[in-house]
């Protein structure tokens, strides 16, 4: 344990490293994140003519802006890292190594974040530009909250990627699971659409799932959707508990995964 | 002559990809299900804002539905016949195996546009056809012969811009390896075609129009079946279509020169 | 002639990386550059007909070479003609009469049977059908490979692998035959199986075969001509027996017991003495006489040979270097 502490400030800075040698496919990933922009786009057209179920323009424009640096600070691709070293037989090589192979995944993304930082803080500027700033939440205890926010939203992110990555080991074709994870995502994490604006029905099944906590919670909170503190609180302390079990549900699933690794050589 | 070789490079191409999905049939109920699943979610949003007005920027539901069955029709075809064999091609790059490409006496660009095909993407085009057909019982009315045949022309236009902008996203895999990257960007960005692109204003309507032209993959093609094109644009389509598919080839040709003179 | 190589040079752009996260930060707004030679004004001719071993070490330029006399590179001067063409404009008449092989790189389809690529390459090379028949017919009984061709290739072995891989380059019967380690990982009797086949091939067809090959063995058995490059510059065009023997005069000699211990050392160099068997190192021109010696004591168990072609290689780079300290060893870019 304290070995492993003692690794992962190296790891994070190799990580750094890592991020900044392939920064030409780290900007073009980022700006894969198109989604929000096509649908704020969309949807200030929209309420320009008329507000939209008492969402103005200016709240569309804050919503996606916020839900865009949200998705892009707290995102990784180590779903995609896990299944293609299983598939190339690479993952051996973490077997061997004496930590756990979650602290390299950890310094490795987390190295990133820096960069990530960056990318998204020219986002942060031209929203300070638009209508939207004056939607954004400016009370110290709101503000604490949102970094809360994000920090939890970056530790389930990496939680259900290492899942949907150890998933790899039990089937072929994880990266199928990944497409339909993201369908499900998108719709359930007020990615697509504010889940306010949802039909009843979707909200009801959103409500009990994680992926709000991923963004549409932080978002909201960020945008003065939650205006009164405790309940702000009451939407992180949800979060991080399902960081948490997400987290360990990632540890499950990988020590199940290698066992059957080992058992039958990938 | 020309023509004859090239129909039957295309026909043995397209055997092998068949065969090859032959050997894996049980992604023939996968692909169907995953048709099935995105078809439902591509109307989600359809449904939030129609539920709540009756035109949008001019476009009733029925429309925006038939906008949208393009759409899938569309990326069905991107799926199933362009992204395979591209990504195909940034595979070969990397691997070296791309040599092996050029020293056949043939045309690059064919070779590889023709090397890999995704047969059951086809279920996908099948369900855009179906929506389509649905849009249209919704309207209460079917679109003339001569409807018809313009929107299958624009539609042809609208896949040749697309292939266009794919080659030249595969030409920058000469210069700088693991720019498969790019093909997700240009992906990503074409979902919003599955939106009038009317819809779109400001910065948005610009990108759209001039940087990638999402109206006339689908917009156009759509409107020419509405019956709401006039002759002026869809001209303007079919220049805009040859224009891009010449910039491609010279792109790809000026790309394929930097590779045999900078590359190992 | 087939190959005509004048003044050839090859030189890449290649960016500097430099270690450590200060350095990968700084190399955000200064990149560096270096020029690799990777082929230095070499210049060579061969004929119809002829087997060519290409010698060299590790990033010495053999495998430029090799692409740009395929067409796969633009030379950055000099003049280069194949069949009569210039390789780079890789016209279709060129690349119907030239193939090349990359032991490390595969052209079959990877979850087709070999066949599916054979029926590909007779479209895309316009192999008349009825030739193409003969032409397979051939290598499949040249090469083994009855019941191979309609596997999938990735269930293929290596070596399967391979033949399957020669019999698709060779399908538009080609005149000149380009082999980058063309037996690279197979083992001792599938580089035998693959030596006489090239060997056979080029009888057949008088085909010109320019080689590469880590394995010796398979230069000494196929080539009777060698061009070794260094550095990217040609250090030694000519018959490979006249190579060995101004690069290392010895012999050595072999047998086994019935000369006395203090004996042997007078003999020569002993390089090796291991199950009763002893080799000793002895200069041409005492050849005749410690031969006689050691017959008249161990009888008849005894061979001459040449040193084995790796001390070759190895005394030649090392001689190379310590002539020309300045040129460091060329790796061109991946």
């Amino acid at each position: 344990m304290m070995r492993a502490a003692r690794a992962l400030p190296t790891l994070i800075r190799v990580g750094m490293v890592e991020a900044i040698a392939y920064r030409a496919e780290m900007v073009v990933w980022l700006l894969t994140t198109t989604m929000p922009l096509v649908m704020l786009g969309l949807w200030t057209s929209v309420a320009d003519e008329a507000p939209f179920r008492a969402w103005a323009t200016r709240d569309f424009v804050a919503y996606y802006l916020v839900a865009l640096v949200v998705r892009n600070l707290t995102s990784n691709w180590v779903a995609w890292q896990i299944s293609e070293e299983i598939r190339t037989g690479a993952v051996s090589g973490r077997l061997l190594r004496p930590i756990h192979p979650f602290l390299g995944y950890l310094g490795t993304h987390l190295g990133a974040v820096p960069l990530r930082a960056i990318a998204v803080a020219p986002v942060i500027v031209i929203m300070m530009w638009t209508s939207a700033r004056g939607v954004l939440v400016t009370d110290a205890a709101h503000l604490a909250l949102v970094a809360a926010a994000i920090v939890g939203a970056w530790l389930l992110t990496f939680g259900v990627f290492l899942c949907l990555g150890a998933l790899g080991f039990f089937l072929d074709k994880a990266m199928g699971i990944i497409e339909v994870y993201f369908g499900v995502f998108a719709i359930m994490s007020g990615y697509l659409i504010p889940l306010a604006l949802l039909p009843g029905w979707v909200r009801a099944i959103a409500r009990v799932l994680p992926f709000r906590s991923m963004l549409g919670d932080p978002v909201a909170i960020a945008i003065g959707r939650v205006p009164d503190a405790g309940d702000a609180a009451r939407l992180v302390a949800l979060q991080w508990a399902w960081a948490i079990g997400l987290l360990a549900l990632a540890t499950w699933l990988w020590r199940t995964g290698v066992r059957r690794y080992e058992a039958f050589g990938g | 002559m020309r023509l004859g070789y090239y129909a039957r490079l295309f026909a043995v191409q397209a055997r092998a990809s068949l065969t090859t999905a032959m050997q894996y049939r049980a992604d023939f109920l996968v692909q169907g299900l995953t048709s099935l699943y995105w078809l439902g979610w591509n109307l989600v949003p359809l449904l939030v804002l129609y539920d709540d007005r009756a035109t949008v920027a001019g476009w009733s539901f029925g429309a925006a539905l038939v906008v949208m069955a393009h759409f899938v029709i569309v990326r069905g075809i991107l799926e199933g016949a362009i992204n395979p064999s591209l990504g195909a091609v940034v595979e070969q790059i990397r691997s070296g195996a791309f040599d092996y490409t050029l020293l056949r006496p043939a045309d690059a660009q064919f070779l590889v546009s023709t090397a890999r095909f995704a047969p059951w993407r086809a279920l996908d085009v099948l369900g855009g056809v179906g929506l389509l057909i649905y849009a249209f019982v919704r309207l209460g009315h079917a679109p003339s012969p001569a409807q018809l045949g313009a929107g299958l022309v624009l539609l042809g236009a609208g896949l040749a811009v697309m292939y266009g902008l794919w080659i030249m996203i595969v030409a920058t895999a000469f210069w700088v390896v693991r720019m498969d990257n790019l093909i997700y960007l240009l992906s990503s960005v074409f979902d919003a075609a599955r939106w009038p692109a009317s819809v779109f204003r400001g910065v948005w309507k610009v990108v759209f129009t001039f940087v990638i032209p999402l109206a006339l993959m689908t917009t156009f093609p759509a409107r020419a079946l509405l019956g709401t094109v006039t002759w002026q644009a869809g001209i303007g389509c079919l220049v805009g279509a040859l224009l891009v598919s010449i910039v491609a080839r010279l792109v790809w040709r000026l790309a394929l020169r930097s590779y045999t003179s900078a590359s190992s | 002639m087939t190959i005509e190589v004048a003044g050839l040079s090859k030189h890449f752009r290649v960016h500097r990386r430099p270690p450590g996260l200060a350095a990968a930060v700084r190399s955000l707004w200064r990149r560096r550059y270096d020029t690799v030679k990777a082929v230095d004004d070499v210049s060579f001719t061969i004929a119809r007909g002829e087997r060519v071993g290409f010698l060299g070490p590790n990033g010495a330029g053999k495998t430029t070479t090799m692409k740009v006399l395929s067409g796969l590179l633009h030379p950055t001067a000099g003049a280069v003609r194949v069949e009569g063409h210039q390789p780079f404009r890789r016209e279709p008449d060129f690349l119907r009469r030239i193939t090349l092989v990359m032991g490390q790189k595969q052209q079959l389809l990877w979850d087709l049977p070999p066949s599916e690529t054979y029926a590909l390459n007779r479209a895309v090379f316009g192999v008349d059908p009825a030739q193409a028949r003969q032409t397979i017919a051939e290598l499949t009984e040249l090469l083994g490979l009855a019941g191979l061709t309609d596997k999938p290739t990735r269930q293929l072995s290596l070596g399967e692998r391979m033949k399957c891989e020669l019999a698709a380059a060779l399908l538009h019967r080609p005149t000149t035959l380009f082999l980058d380690e063309p037996t690279i990982g197979l083992d001792v009797a599938m580089q035998v199986t693959i030596r006489d086949f090239i060997r056979d091939y080029n009888q057949r067809h008088d085909a010109t075969v320019l080689l590469t090959s880590h394995y010796m063995d398979d230069v000494v058995a196929l080539c009777p001509r060698v061009i070794v490059i260094d550095g990217g510059r040609l250090i030694h065009d000519g018959d490979l027996r006249a190579l060995v023997k101004t690069m290392l005069p010895d012999k050595l000699v072999s047998f086994t017991g019935g000369v006395p211990a203090e004996e042997v050392a007078r003999l020569g160099e002993v390089v090796k003495a291991e199950g009763g068997r002893t080799t000793v190192r002895v200069p041409e021109a005492r050849l005749r006489e410690v031969v006689s010696h050691v017959l008249d004591r161990a009888g008849a168990d005894l061979a001459v040979e040449d040193p084995p072609l790796e001390d070759v290689m190895r005394k030649l780079f090392k001689d190379k270097r310590a002539a020309a300290p300045a040129a460091p060893p060329a790796e061109p870019p991946p």
